[in-house]
């Protein structure tokens, strides 16, 4: 597992915040509105979002799985 | 009742647990990995990273892995056998849990592709870190770029400068550098970002080359590994023992026609270099002239794979 790191000293609160709208207003041009949303909830409620998403649309007969290429795109 | 989405997750993750309780490294890659940091990915797939020396022992604990009350079989004719002298030259070998209301789709690879360094070093929980995923994301499907430039801003907020590499968004290069300075390692890393700290306004030229570039380079990628798997693709397609009821009848087979037929590192057979000039001479084709200039050294993204 990765060691705990100490912040550099670039990464101040301030930095951070900035990182952080610029970050979300990417998602929203990229993903959307709701997906901009899930992606910045906490882990737990991230993933139970995208869980439910899926077992919906499967429910709808969405087909989730890729071809077996013998490699990864 | 089917298996939840939830229900697949911890499977996999119990996989990952029991492996690494046996010493086995493994992390899960790609759009799972994805969902746990911040960029929701709808997959039901599971990418699994696997160091090649230990692919022996994932075989065993493959075959103790029951879902359901069914065993894993080995997906389609074109899967490598799960063996580490495939796993080395970038092979995926492709499993599957499938019976009614389970449906468990499974891929191993030991080297992530595009991956500069190797993937063990820095794993986070059950995953891969996010520069290898990043990395993995420079590929030629469109809609993955997004996520390498989301990983990128994640990364950077972890105060990782590696973010810088995975940048591909113009507007978000552009707003990141108005708050922060670009460190030189990275800049010698990925020549573009000099155009960024010098607001040179070939950047946009630059950025559009570079994911041309890749996406050629990926294509062609996958292009190498089609022919190589044909003959022993038919081979297997042939052969009823490939189709057995126990994985190990399945497993036995593949190797077995692998050893003949299927090159262990094609990428390495055509050459590294080769690959690299085709991808450059194909995207030229479609940027206008000088927007190649600034790309990274791509060689460094096929170092691991086995000679």
């Amino acid at each position: 597992m990765s060691d705990v790191k100490t912040a550099p000293d670039w990464l101040t609160a301030d930095v951070l915040d900035y990182l952080h709208r610029v970050a979300y207003d990417f998602h929203v041009r990229a993903f959307g509105e709701e997906m901009a949303r899930v992606n910045f909830l906490p882990l737990a409620e991230r993933r139970r979002y995208v869980a439910e998403m899926i077992d919906h649309a499967l429910r709808k007969g969405v087909k989730f799985d890729k071809p077996a290429l013998g490699v990864t795109p | 009742m089917p298996l939840s989405y939830a229900e697949l997750e911890q499977f996999y993750e119990g996989l990952v647990s029991r492996a690494r309780s046996r010493g086995i490294t493994c992390a899960i890659t790609s759009g799972m990995a994805c969902v746990a940091f911040g960029v929701a990915q709808a997959t039901k797939d599971c990418d699994l990273l696997c160091v090649p020396d230990a692919a022996g022992d994932f075989f065993k604990l493959l075959g103790e892995a029951d879902l359901g009350g069914q065993m894993p079989s080995y997906r389609g004719h074109l899967t490598a056998p799960l063996d580490s002298r495939w796993l080395r030259g970038g092979w995926t070998s492709h499993f599957v849990w499938d019976t009614p209301g389970v449906e468990a789709y499974l891929d191993i690879f030991g080297v992530a592709p595009r991956g500069s360094s190797p993937w063990e070093a820095e794993l986070q929980g059950f995953y891969a870190g996010p520069h290898i995923v990043a990395e993995m994301k420079r590929t030629n499907r469109e809609k993955d770029w997004p996520f390498a430039t989301a990983l990128g801003v994640k990364l950077l907020e972890t105060g990782d400068p590696r973010g810088w590499l995975h940048l591909f968004n113009y507007d978000v290069l552009v707003q990141t550098a108005r708050k922060l300075c670009c460190p030189a390692a990275m800049v010698a890393l990925r020549p573009a970002l000099a155009l960024l700290i010098e607001a040179d306004e070939r950047l946009e030229f630059a950025l559009k080359g570079e994911i041309e570039f890749w996406n050629r380079l990926d294509r062609l990628r996958l292009e190498v590994y089609g022919r190589a798997v044909r003959p022993y693709m038919l081979a297997v397609k042939a052969d009823h023992r490939s189709s057995a009821p126990s994985l190990a009848g399945q497993h036995q087979a593949r190797l077995e026609h692998a050893e003949q037929l299927l090159p262990v590192s094609p990428l390495r057979q055509y050459g590294i270099q080769r690959l690299i000039d085709e991808a450059q001479a194909q995207a030229a084709r479609f940027l206008p002239p000088g927007a190649l200039r600034w790309l990274p050294d791509a060689g460094k993204c096929f170092n691991l794979l086995a000679e």
